[in-house]
């Protein structure tokens, strides 16, 4: 086993720079749609920003699933899965806010 | 799955399973397939909680307005560089730098700690301004509003039940790391830091969702 933080060569920090590289821009990613939502948050722009909202919690969650979790990367079967549980979830909430929507 | 380990990286292969590739395939299909129940379970919690906001849309924005939106969004800016520190692990651990993998851990450990002391004291301002309706022996301080209490309620089991979660994630990688810390770990159990880093993100993602659901939406 390595343990070279303490004296990165050359190639070893290349090399730590190549694998960090979707960490850390999925992490920047993360932080400004925060952001965005945070600033949206505490300003309430307009009288329908939570859809805004919404969308940017989605977009964050996407961010989360197919980069910290590696799911673009992951066999058709693993990917199948991730998706399903979301499919699931759109069921449930789809029938249901039709329901009380349309009351 | 990475197929991009360094040498000396791996996982030692249980004698029910006919390769290593099949076994990491089986442990990462099967903490999806968890994760799916647990995804379900809190985006119940989130659905009654828009179910509430359509209901009684007054009444929610009034208890939402009690919510400390500011710590909320600290401590989602915590687990977002907690799931940083966690994927440093996993890159750590593909490339064998076991004592910065170990460190990463420790960093992670420490920052879902510090998310439990802010909700801690979150909790505890919510008590000293009575708002604890499922508290008989104070006040309520929307007590002129009985369906405020629906949306209080429920944001408490929601943070808890998130909470637990955390608690437990904590417990576990405290003890992953005491494991992962001794000489030859990375060479049988390299896949145990990425199976669990999926439970690590998947908490984070929950809070992602937890935050805009119950602080921000109902503003």
């Amino acid at each position: 086993m390595r343990n070279p933080l303490a004296t990165l060569s050359d190639d070893d920090r290349a090399l730590l720079k190549a694998r960090l590289r979707k960490p850390v821009l999925s992490f920047l990613a993360l932080m400004g749609l925060l952001a965005v939502n945070v600033t949206l948050g505490a300003t309430l722009p307009f009288e329908q920003v939570w859809t805004l909202e919404l969308v940017v919690v989605a977009a964050m969650a996407l961010v989360v699933l197919l980069v910290s979790m590696e799911v673009l990367h992951e066999p058709p079967l693993v990917k199948l899965f991730s998706g399903l549980g979301f499919f699931w979830v759109a069921i449930m909430v789809g029938m249901t806010l039709t329901d009380y929507l349309g009351r | 799955m990475s197929a991009r380990l360094a040498d000396g990286v791996g996982t030692e292969r249980a004698h029910h399973f006919e390769t290593v590739a099949q076994q990491r395939y089986a442990a990462t299909l099967g903490i999806w397939a968890w994760l799916i129940t647990e995804l379900l379970l809190f985006a119940a919690l989130f659905l009654v909680a828009l179910i509430v906001r359509i209901q009684h849309p007054e009444a929610t924005q009034e208890a939402a307005r009690h919510l400390k939106f500011w710590i909320g969004a600290v401590n989602t800016v915590v687990l977002i560089v907690s799931s940083l520190t966690m994927s440093m692990a996993i890159e750590f651990s593909r490339l064998g730098w076991q004592r910065a993998m170990v460190r990463a851990m420790l960093a992670t450990a420490a920052l879902g700690s510090l998310f439990l002391v802010l909700k801690g004291y979150e909790y505890y301002a919510d008590y000293t301004e009575h708002m604890m309706p499922f508290l008989g022996s104070r006040p309520y301080e929307l007590a002129a509003s009985p369906a405020s209490r629906l949306f209080v309620n429920l944001y408490y089991v929601a943070t808890l039940l998130h909470g637990l979660h955390l608690l437990t994630g904590i417990s576990l990688l405290l003890g992953m790391t005491w494991m992962a810390s001794k000489a030859g770990f990375l060479s049988r159990h390299q896949n145990w830091i990425e199976i669990y880093g999926l439970y690590w993100h998947f908490i984070d993602l929950i809070w992602i969702m937890a935050f805009p659901i119950l602080y921000v939406v109902n503003r």
